[in-house]
Parts: structure tokens; C-alpha cells; sequence
């Protein structure tokens, strides 16, 4: 009996190894594409030899979701690319090949595209966890390597001179139209106390260093700032501990949904509303956050993305257009990430024109800054983006883009954050 | 002061909640010597049953515990004749691997019929409190506490009052002197499985308002569970009452006053020492396997 006891006092943590684990692996049913996206689309005028680029994205396992969005990302341009003439005047034609999520495998693979398939170019694949590792293999090949999702810090500390990362900005910037947003409000309405609380991940951990900071600086006083395990579910105490301080900001980092929404409804029910409220990145799960915390709930709540359908950034209706026609649905955030990736890196072929010296393409892009449907990029010499997120706001039970003003779907900025209802 | 209270008064709800979810758990082990890794899974399920009810009929959940106890009665025992029934008498660690496999069968299910994306039943009442001077309570988590002691005190009866009851606790004791004096284990043991996993369906219902779930949610919750019934003594219904309000309010102080990156850790120091000084759990009784069995 005694030994049983033991056995059993064992098994919680043997399950929660397992969760760990195995959480994030629910929703691979997208996946079991086809591994080689091979077919040259119109043609146009293109003529002569293929410009052969290479990618491998996680079509399977775990990142097989935003895996595909991203291929259907890269596959729009290269039709779009050859519906207009190619590239240089020559056909693209993309190899894909599936890493299955695997960090192992990723590296064989681009080791594979670069060796065997010889492929003229080379695009980045998904998620930090992924990009690191691939992005090596790029480097000791000196090839340029723009990568569309991977914005931890750790990629860019190592010196890396071929590596473009084509989103607005790492994960410690995630929310700098905020900070300026609001640390840029007239005295009386600027908030003077703010609490800040993140999930112990690679990204949400960051996002809240990255808003204390520069709110901290502005002098904005920390009442409240803790990290959270990433599965924690109840959060009443904290929500509790953050109502008896009653700062003007809340801001949470954290790249999940359950946690954002649980810290959501303990704050409803301490009947605790903030001024400002931000969150990174759960409101951006559409339906599922409105449904989860009601949708009078959301009003006012603030956000941070890289993409929306609704963005006045160039090239954007052509490439709706397009992809709708393709698809049959709007693009998913990644699919438009993996879209400017490649703009990014047409944009200096272009610009040098010839694929043939690859340090004069990462040296036109360190110098220069290119037009993507995310807005303008540029980099500093690590390959960081010097952008910033777009700033987006719930509103009406609408996702709207509030900041910066040339993209913004609205011109109004729900503040300060009505009371919760419903309660 | 005020904080302190709140804090109290936070932990003692979640307790109370995990009171609830822990009891059939405790009173399967207690009785079959099973360890039903799959008692989260079944509570996700009646999570997701109950929110099916309440979006298709606009049925209040907590009345809807009238509904899903009986159906997940035939569920446990429906469970127990075509899985559980067949490794009656084996090692308990053979349970684990059993139920563990009914879990992720369970969680398969529901991804098919549910998808994986999160699901909360949000009737009026979902993240209204009540307050008491400069307290809040959550109504949720209040009708789940009430719940919590009825199912209990249900239960108790149950054990104490009833045929099935003595039955019950006979098959627990020494199954060969139950057999002489005319109690069938096999019945006892299936109405024993079955009454606990019925217990779910109060537990889901109120899991199903309190927090989003989907079909992984299951993974967090028996650990937490099989936490409780450990410090509280495997197989005591008191115990599995003490161990949750301990753990309970052991995890809101922890996040008040030390950091919530503790919270999850504390729960399991407080279990070390507990079996350090009383390997039994805090009301578990010492059994000796060379006689019990």
C-alpha cells in the first residue's frame, strides 16, 4: 500500500510531463499536404530557366496549422510573381519540403535544398523554435534567409548577417504602439499606475518586459508585475491581488488562449476594469476569445498584429483578391507573414538584378527598406525588423486596426475601457 | 486585511470545487483499488455535454446536473462492463494503464464531435460575484461549492445508510468475508463505478461555467485531482474534502504572497511532507496488504 502511495504521489507529475508535452498537438488536421508545391503557375512572359527557391515549413506535427497557411502564403506570390512576368524575367518555382515540426529535420532539409536540389533561393520557415536552427544552416552557406515568423530574441544575438526576419518587430516590441499610445496621452487622461502580468514563455514573458519598460520610463508606476506557468488556469487570486492595486493599465503577455480569457473572466468577476487594457496575443483568436468572455466584454480591449485583411498597406487588395480567388477565404495572419517574406525577398533580386551574388542581396537589404503588405520593413545589422506591430482594438465586437493611422480601419480609439457588463 | 480574507475566501471556493471533482475519484479507488486516470477525461465530457444542452436549449447548466448524473451513471457503468469489469482483482497499476487509455480515447471522441477549440457555457450568471462588504464571491463557484455538499452528503448517505452502502464498504474492507455473507463484488463494484463517475456530471456542469475547456483540458485537472486525493488519503471521502480546501487555498496564497509562479509547485511540496510525516495521506487508514487482501 505504502508503495502504491509513492507510485501514486508520482503520477501528477508524470501526467503534467505529458501535457506538456503534448499541448499544442490538438489541432494538426490541417496537415498531410502535398510535401513539393512544384507546379509553375500562368506563365505570362516569363521565360528562360526556372529561379529555383526553396522553403520548408512544418506541413505535419504540431506547427501544421500555421505550416500550411504559411506554403499557401508562398504559393499566391509565386503565382502572382509568374502571372506578372516572373522574377528577373524568369519563371519561380518554389520547392517545399515538410520538416514535420522537427527541429532535426529542418536542418536536413535546408541542408538538402541548398546541397542536392541546388535551389537559387531560400525562404525561412515558421516559428522561432524552427527558424534558429534553419537559419544556421542558411548562414555557413551564405544565403539570404528571411524568415516569416520567429521573432524571439534569440534569433538575432548571434551575429548573423543573412537572416531578415519580415515582421514588424521582435517579440520585445510587440506592443510599442501601445506604449507610445499611451504614454502620449494628455495629463489627467495618461495613466499613472500600471500592472503587468505574463505567461513563462520565449514570447509572452518579452512582450510584458517590453511594455513595463517603456512605461516605466515614461513614468508610469509598476504596482503589480508577475510571470505565471503557462497552465495555470485559476486566476482569481492574481485578478484579486491586481484589483486591491487598481492600476490604470493592465497589461498581459502571453501567446495562449485559455490563460488571456481565465485572467479575463477573474477580473469581471473582482469587478476590476482598467483604463487600458492589453493583451498579446489572445484577442486575436477571434470568435473563440469573444464567445469565451462575452462579447460586450471585449469592448475597448487592446491587441497587437501583424496583418489584417482590412489594412490599407500596398499591395494588400491584390493579394486578397488573389488569394480569395485561390482559397476561398480570407488569409490567415501566418499566410500574409509568409507572403511579405517572399515580397521581401523579391524585392532585392529585383533591386540587384541577379540572384547570382548573394551578399550583394543581404547588403542592398541591410541599406534599403521594402513596401510588403504588412507595411514598409527595414533592419538593423541583425536582421531585427525596426517596425512597429499594428496597434488593434476590439470595438462594437469588431477587430479593428486603431494605430498606425495610414493603415487604421477606424479613426476612433475606444478609451477609456468601459466597465464590464453583463455582471 | 481585506486581502488576506479575499484570498482565504478564494482558495476555500476553488477547494470547495475540488472537493467536488475529487469525490468520485476517491471513492472508486477507495472501493475497487482502481485508479481512474480517465475520472478528468469524463469530466471534460460532461463539460462538453452539459454546453451542448445549454447552446442547443438554453437549459441552465446547474439544472442540467439532473440530466447528465444519470447519464453519466449508464456512461460509468457501461464503461465498467465493456473496460474496467475485465482487470477486477489486478494491480492497481493495471487500472492506470486501462483508464489512462480510455482517457485518450475519451479526449479522441470528443475532438470529433467538439474539434479542439475551446467551449464555455456562459449563462447570466457566469462571472457575476456576489459581495459581502468588500468581498466578492463567484457566483459559479458558490452554486459549485453548494453542489459540492450535496453530492457529498448524497454520497455519505449512501455509504452509510443504504444496502448498497454497507455492500459497498464490506467489498472495501475484505472482499472474501463479503462474498460469504451473500454480496455479489462484481455488482457491487460496477454500481460502484458507475455512482462515481455520476458524481462527473455535477463536477462538468459546474467545470463547464467556471472555466473555457477543450478536449485537452483534461491532462490539468486529474493531476490536480490525483494530488488531492493522495493528501486527503486515497479512498477517504473526508480526506478528499480536506485535501482539496487545503490545496485550495494553499494555491490562491501562494499566488497572493509568494509569486503565481509558485502556485503550481506548492501544492506538491505540501503533498511531500504530508506523506513524508503520514505516508497514509492526512485520513487515510494504514492497511496492511498481507491481511487486506
Amino acid at each position: 500500500m505504502r508503495r502504491i502511495v509513492w507510485l501514486l504521489a508520482l503520477l501528477p507529475v508524470l501526467l503534467a510531463l505529458v501535457f506538456a508535452a503534448g499541448c499544442g498537438g490538438d489541432d494538426d488536421d490541417e496537415g498531410g499536404a502535398d510535401t513539393s508545391a512544384t507546379d509553375t503557375g500562368g506563365g505570362g512572359e516569363a521565360s528562360g530557366e526556372p529561379i529555383r527557391i526553396g522553403a520548408s515549413l512544418p506541413l505535419t506535427g504540431d506547427f501544421a496549422e500555421p505550416g500550411e497557411a504559411a506554403r499557401r502564403g508562398y504559393e499566391v506570390w509565386m503565382e502572382m510573381v509568374n502571372e506578372a512576368g516572373g522574377l528577373l524575367g524568369r519563371p519561380v518555382e518554389m520547392v517545399v519540403k515538410d520538416d514535420q515540426s522537427d527541429q532535426n529535420l529542418v536542418v536536413t532539409d535546408y541542408n538538402a535544398l541548398i546541397d542536392q536540389d541546388q535551389v537559387d533561393l531560400l525562404l525561412g520557415t515558421f516559428s522561432s523554435l524552427l527558424n534558429i536552427p534553419a537559419s544556421a544552416v542558411a548562414e555557413r552557406a551564405q544565403m539570404v534567409y528571411v524568415e516569416p515568423a520567429g521573432g524571439s530574441p534569440d534569433m538575432f544575438n548571434r551575429g548573423f548577417e543573412y537572416l531578415f526576419f519580415a515582421q514588424q518587430a521582435t517579440s520585445v516590441h510587440q506592443a510599442d504602439l501601445f506604449s507610445e499610445w499611451v504614454t502620449g496621452l494628455p495629463e489627467g487622461e495618461k495613466p499613472t499606475t500600471a500592472a503587468y502580468v505574463a505567461a513563462d514563455d520565449p514570447f509572452g514573458a518579452p512582450v510584458a518586459a517590453g511594455i513595463q519598460e517603456q512605461l516605466e520610463a515614461a513614468g508610469v508606476e509598476t504596482v503589480y508585475s508577475e510571470i505565471y506557468p503557462p497552465e495555470t488556469v485559476n486566476f482569481d487570486a492574481i485578478a484579486s491581488a491586481i484589483a486591491a492595486e487598481q492600476p490604470d493599465v493592465i497589461a498581459q503577455g502571453s501567446a495562449g488562449l485559455q490563460d488571456g480569457v481565465n485572467l479575463i473572466t477573474a477580473l469581471v468577476a473582482a469587478n476590476y476594469s482598467p483604463q487600458q487594457m492589453f493583451q498579446a496575443s489572445t484577442p486575436s483568436f477571434a470568435d473563440q476569445y469573444s464567445d469565451a468572455i462575452g462579447i460586450e466584454n471585449t469592448e475597448g480591449i487592446f491587441f497587437a498584429v501583424s496583418y489584417h485583411v482590412d489594412a490599407q498597406t500596398p499591395g494588400n487588395t491584390e493579394f486578397l483578391e488573389a488569394y480569395r480567388a485561390k482559397f476561398d477565404e480570407d488569409p490567415a495572419e501566418d499566410a500574409a507573414d509568409a507572403f511579405a517574406a517572399a515580397q521581401v525577398l523579391q524585392a532585392a533580386v529585383e533591386a540587384v538584378g541577379s540572384i547570382d551574388d548573394q551578399a550583394a542581396l543581404k547588403d542592398w537589404l541591410h541599406a534599403n527598406s521594402v513596401e510588403t503588405i504588412l507595411g514598409t520593413l527595414s533592419w538593423d545589422e541583425t536582421g531585427a525588423p525596426e517596425q512597429a506591430y499594428l496597434l488593434a482594438q476590439w470595438q462594437s465586437g469588431n477587430e479593428e486596426i486603431v494605430l498606425p493611422e495610414e493603415v487604421a480601419t477606424t479613426d476612433t480609439i475606444v478609451n477609456p475601457k468601459p466597465d464590464w457588463s453583463g455582471r | 486585511m481585506t486581502q488576506l480574507i479575499q484570498t482565504l475566501v478564494l482558495g476555500l471556493l476553488l477547494g470547495g470545487v475540488y472537493a467536488l471533482l475529487a469525490s468520485g475519484l476517491t471513492l472508486i479507488f477507495g472501493v475497487m483499488d482502481v485508479i481512474n486516470i480517465a475520472q478528468g477525461a469524463l469530466i471534460i465530457l460532461a463539460a462538453f455535454i452539459t454546453w451542448a444542452i445549454w447552446n442547443e436549449t438554453g437549459l441552465d447548466p446547474l439544472l442540467g446536473v439532473l440530466v447528465l448524473t444519470p447519464a453519466m451513471f449508464l456512461i460509468g457503468y457501461a464503461l465498467y462492463i465493456l473496460a474496467i469489469g475485465w482487470i477486477q482483482g489486478k494491480p492497481a497499476s493495471t487500472s492506470v494503464i486501462l483508464t489512462f487509455g480510455l482517457a485518450l480515447v475519451i479526449e479522441g471522441v470528443m475532438g470529433m464531435v467538439w474539434t479542439a477549440t475551446l467551449h464555455r457555457a456562459t449563462p447570466e450568471y457566469y462571472n457575476q460575484s456576489f459581495t459581502i462588504g468588500d468581498i466578492y464571491l463567484r457566483k459559479s463557484q458558490v452554486y459549485g461549492c453548494a453542489i459540492a455538499i450535496g453530492v457529498l452528503t448524497i454520497l455519505y448517505v449512501i455509504l452509510r445508510v443504504t444496502w448498497l452502502g454497507r455492500a459497498i464498504r464490506a467489498v472495501s474492507a475484505n472482499m472474501s468475508s463479503a462474498k460469504l455473507v451473500g454480496v455479489n463484488p462484481s455488482t457491487v463494484a460496477a454500481l460502484t463505478f458507475a455512482i462515481g463517475v455520476a458524481t462527473t456530471g455535477a463536477g462538468g456542469a459546474i467545470a463547464s461555467v467556471l472555466y473555457p475547456f477543450l478536449p485537452g483540458s483534461h491532462y490539468a485537472w486529474i493531476s490536480r485531482l490525483l494530488g488531492i486525493i493522495v493528501l486527503g488519503g486515497m479512498g477517504s471521502l473526508p480526506g478528499a474534502v480536506v485535501g482539496a480546501l487545503l490545496l485550495g487555498v494553499a494555491e490562491t496564497m501562494t499566488q497572493t504572497y509568494i509569486s503565481p509562479q509558485w502556485a503550481t509547485m506548492v501544492p506538491w511540496v505540501v503533498i511531500l511532507f504530508v506523506l513524508l510525516l503520514r505516508p497514509q495521506g492526512l485520513m487515510g487508514q494504514k492497511l496492511r496488504e498481507d491481511v487486506a487482501l
